[in-house]
């Protein structure tokens, strides 16, 4: 079984991703919709690793 | 005097097992396999596609599979129980996946950790996708 070295940014990339397409297509009724907040997730999800991580790296000094 | 027929409260409010029950089990065993039966195939699969990514990404990671085993604690029993129903929740994938030994041990290590959870979620992103599917075979939801 092929073994995966993934970096913690490539790990929280791919599962925002996979996360975000399934939320998207589950939580909303209509395609645009469903489009619209899966790119929201992703959108957050993205924000919340760089936000999280440079308050990590701030208050690391 | 003309009549109209509507469903009463009960029969609303509790859609026959015969409607969901198959399409919700095979949502369990093959991700997106509800939304194939009641022909929603792009939705299908898309859900397909990421928990099964998801899951083989956790798998070549060296993620951890949980056994339902009681812990030295309450919160390690409580992760190891609440671990097995999640990745149990990935169907076919997790059975499989156990029956020909790739299920790994607990390894220390942020990779294997990061594969835990990339198991553990695919297994709850199926859940979202199996309740989907409920909700499509019952009506609730085109």
């Amino acid at each position: 079984m092929p073994k995966i070295n993934l970096s913690h940014f490539e790990a929280a990339f791919l599962f925002s991703l996979f996360t975000s397409v399934v939320m998207g297509i589950t939580t909303k009724k209509t395609n645009p919709e469903r489009l619209h907040y899966g790119a929201y997730c992703f959108g957050c999800f993205l924000l919340a690793l760089f936000g999280i991580g440079w308050v990590m790296k701030l208050g690391h000094g | 005097m003309a009549q109209t027929t509507t469903a009463s409260p009960l029969q609303a409010g509790n859609p026959s097992a015969q409607t969901w029950f198959l399409p919700v089990l095979a949502a369990w065993l093959i991700p997106g396999g509800g939304h194939f039966l009641l022909k929603k195939s792009g939705r299908g699969a898309l859900i397909l596609a990421s928990v099964v990514l998801m899951f083989f990404f956790g798998l070549f990671m060296r993620g951890t599979m949980f056994t339902p085993e009681k812990g030295p604690d309450y919160l390690t029993s409580l992760i190891n129980y609440g671990g097995f129903v999640c990745d149990l929740a990935a169907g076919a994938l997790y059975i499989l996946s156990s029956v020909f030994g790739y299920a790994q041990p607990d390894l220390p290590g942020a990779v294997h950790d990061y594969g835990t959870k990339f198991l553990v979620t695919a297994g709850l992103l199926n859940i979202l996708a199996m309740v989907d599917t409920w909700e499509i075979a019952t009506g609730k939801k085109d």
